[in-house]
């Protein structure tokens, strides 16, 4: 069955989209149509705009700090002659001594300018030094002409010299510390820095200091104490001296005998050869420390001769540590670092001829060795039969006998270093060379003269008058026949400038490498042109072979204190043990560590 | 070093400056004789610009702090009036406007001006407004030795005015 679909009825309305629009009356139309108001205002336009911030230049006040140096003090205008303090200015004179108060491109020349020594503490006395012209330009000035250019190490000297109050120059022998010395004390003058200067010396070498002087600051009046007691008392007292100078003998005789109100004060005391206060206890030593002064320059080559210790004193005279301190090695190292100025030969003339030192073992005659065997084996007896009573003294005097035996067989006269010293005085005398001689014997070197003729010996020692010295050396330097100088260690190992002589024989060995260095260094020092050959005499199997095998472990020990501070407290000197053990001898008593040996001759 | 055998003197001025970190630049004066030697030594605090000065100087603000402020300020205050100033920098030339004393300058830029004049082992230039200090520091060169070199005092015025800087700020 199927079913008819049926159709839905469709019908149609109508809508009504119509859309009241009312406008309300708001005066806005109407408003529009009117025509507008116009109402106008005056401006003035030529006033002055004005400008926020604000802004006009301003100075910043600057302020200043200055000083005026020793040498400007001539040139300042009368009125502001002394110190003033306006508007936050300050003028700082730095007073000129008073004789009274105690107390730096690679295209460029070398420039060597002084610095600050660590102790200047204010800014002015820093600034003082900062603003000193390097030395080389301050040298090459108009009134400081220099006779010869200084070496750059000499400079440097000079420069640390200048700044300091207190100081060691340790210079080795020959490098010059008298002209670096000098010098300093030259500039230290021009600077306004001291008026007054003592300088110490030896006697023997009072010669050399004049003639030093006059070479290096011949503009410099120099006075040397001599002469009566009444004459000397005036020349200590008298006034308007630069430069004084005296012996050691002298300071200590004749300063304390000065009531201490009218004792003379120096800006300035220099002490050459400064190992003779090396003993703080000694009168020398106590002398010096007295002398009014405000600075305090040592100088020498050899700040230890045999201990450490020694340099305690040098300090003390410096004025670096308390009275009776006993630094400790540390402290040692470290005031040496901040007082002591030690160069040597080895690290500043690397320009300068070598030193050349050969040893010549010689074997005794048979005179002197039957002699040095019967003095030996006697001497040795007697030291066993002394029995406790043995001194070291005993012993050294076998000591010293043994040695002379060594030199010359005091019977036959027979001597092995003669023959040897002969044979190479005839190469160096053809040769038109120059030598000299030590030995710690006058009657040695008086003997060799006899036996030496042919090379014209000349003699200088302790037994030679003052007077006479200075004409030896010229003889020496000038006399073409003169190839030979016999000097004693005590009188020709210091101060002495022998540097024409190319050939230095030690005939026998002094106690202590120090002093042997200097008498060395009398001929290999600055003005040496050619080596330096440098003979020491050790008769082997000798008691000289057993000495120089001491000699060399303190010169070891020596080297190692200066050099970099191996602080090392064995003593340097050679002690009663080690003369005991010359022998195989054990030391007596408790005297085993004193120093022994022979006053210089 | 030969030097002039007449006893004239001539005063010479030398001054440098330096820049301290964070702080300004402080200026040193040292008047020294003819052959070096120092007489007298100024020099100044540190002085700083403030930003105002730094903008509105723009590239006057060196001159202006270097060669009127601390240069005129340390040549009024030094009591040994030199006769001639003697500068590195350029800037500081401008110092000259605001002294009557001669100032040279040994800045390299002017190596081709034609009125420098050699003093010492130095070649000296001198301000465009100012051409007759070059007549001044000829009739006056032969007081200052030959070998002398006029730059090595400014090292020494830079070293102090270091040191002097070294020690304030470590106070």
């Amino acid at each position: 069955m199927t079913a008819e679909p049926s159709r839905p009825d469709i019908v149609c309305a109508a809508a009504d989209l119509t859309l009241n629009v009312v406008s309300a009356s708001t005066g806005y139309n109407s408003a529009l149509q009117r025509v507008p108001q116009i109402d106008t205002n005056t401006i003035p336009l030529n006033a002055r705009p004005d400008f926020v911030p604000s802004w006009k230049p301003r100075r910043i006040p600057v302020r200043c700090i200055g000083l005026t140096l020793p040498e400007g003090e001539e040139f300042l205008p009368s009125e502001k002659a002394k110190e003033t303090s306006s508007d936050g200015t300050k003028v700082r004179q730095i007073q000129r001594s008073k004789k009274s108060t105690k107390e730096a491109d690679s295209d460029r020349p070398k420039r060597t300018r002084v610095t600050p020594p660590p102790g200047a503490v204010s800014l002015q006395d820093r600034l003082f030094y900062l603003l000193q012209p390097p030395l080389e330009t301050w040298l090459a000035g108009q009134e400081l002409i220099m006779p010869f250019e200084p070496f750059p190490y000499q400079y440097e000297g000079i420069a640390w010299l200048f700044a300091r109050h207190s100081a060691l120059l340790a210079d080795e022998m020959g490098l010059g510390k008298t002209m670096q010395t000098i010098t300093g004390i030259r500039l230290l003058l021009r600077a306004g820095q001291v008026r007054r200067i003592l300088l110490i010396c030896p006697k023997p070498l009072i010669p050399n200091w004049q003639r030093e002087f006059r070479l290096w600051a011949e503009e410099l009046p120099v006075v040397t104490i001599e002469g009566s007691s009444v004459r000397r008392r005036m020349l200590w007292t008298m006034p308007g001296v630069p430069i004084l100078i005296a012996n050691y003998e002298l300071l200590t005789r004749d300063l304390p005998e000065i009531p201490e109100d009218e004792r003379p004060s120096f800006d300035l005391l220099v002490l050459d050869e400064a190992q003779r206060i090396k003993n703080r206890d000694s009168r020398t030593a106590q002398v010096a420390r007295s002398v009014n002064r405000r600075r305090s320059w040592a100088l020498t080559g050899t700040p230890i001769e045999n201990r450490p210790e020694e340099l305690a004193s040098l300090f003390e005279f410096m004025d670096v540590v308390p009275k009776r301190a006993s630094p400790d090695l540390r402290q040692l190292s470290r005031l040496a670092d901040e007082h002591i100025l030690r160069r040597t030969k080895d690290l500043v003339m690397t320009d300068m001829p070598p030193r050349i030192d050969r040893d010549a073992e010689l074997e005794l005659t048979d005179a002197q060795q039957a002699a040095y065997h019967t003095a030996e084996k006697e001497g040795i007896i007697q030291l066993n039969d002394l029995g406790d009573a043995i001194t070291v003294q005993h012993v050294f005097e076998l000591v010293l006998r043994l040695k002379q035996i060594t030199n010359f067989d005091p019977l036959t006269g027979e001597s092995t270093k003669l023959e040897r010293l002969t044979a190479d005085m005839e190469e160096i005398a053809a040769s038109g060379g120059k030598a000299i001689l030590f030995s710690q014997w006058t009657k040695s070197l008086d003997w060799l003269a006899e036996r030496l003729q042919s090379f014209n010996p000349l003699i200088y020692h302790g037994g030679v008058p003052t007077k006479k010295r200075e004409p030896i050396l010229d003889q020496f330097q000038h006399d073409p026949n003169a190839h030979l100088l016999l000097m004693s260690y005590g009188t020709g190992a210091v101060g002495l400038n022998l540097q024409f002589a190319g050939y230095v024989f030690l005939f026998d060995r002094w106690w202590n490498p120090a002093v042997e260095d200097q008498a060395i260094n009398r001929a290999h020092r600055i003005g040496q042109k050619s080596p330096v050959i440098v003979t020491r005499f050790i008769c082997a199997k000798t008691i000289e072979e057993r000495i120089d095998r001491v000699l060399r472990e303190k010169r070891e020990l020596f080297d190692a204190i200066l050099g970099d501070g191996d602080n090392n407290d064995t003593s340097l000197s050679l002690n009663a043990d080690e003369i005991f053990g010359l022998f195989d001898l054990k030391a007596r008593g408790e005297d085993g560590a004193r120093s022994i040996g022979p006053k210089a001759a | 070093m030969p030097l002039s055998s007449s006893s004239e003197q001539l005063h010479l001025g030398f001054i440098s400056t330096l820049e301290v970190d964070g702080r300004g630049h402080v200026g040193g004066l040292l008047v020294t004789s003819q052959t070096g030697r120092p007489l007298e030594f100024q020099c100044t605090t540190p002085v700083k610009p403030d930003r105002t000065q730094e903008i509105l100087y723009g590239r006057a603000l060196r001159p202006w702090l270097l060669g009127e402020l601390i240069g005129s300020t340390l040549l009024d205050r030094v009591s040994i009036k030199p006769d001639l100033i003697v500068v590195r920098d350029e800037e500081l030339l401008e110092l000259r406007n605001h002294t009557a004393t001669p100032v040279a300058c040994m800045d390299q830029a002017h190596k081709s001006d034609s009125t420098a004049q050699t003093v010492g082992s130095r070649q000296l230039f001198f301000h465009d407004s100012h051409p007759a200090d070059a007549d001044f520091v000829e009739s006056k060169a032969h007081l200052v030795p030959g070998e002398a070199d006029l730059e090595e005092p400014l090292d020494r015025v830079h070293e102090a005015l270091t040191e002097t800087v070294k020690t304030v700020l470590a106070r």
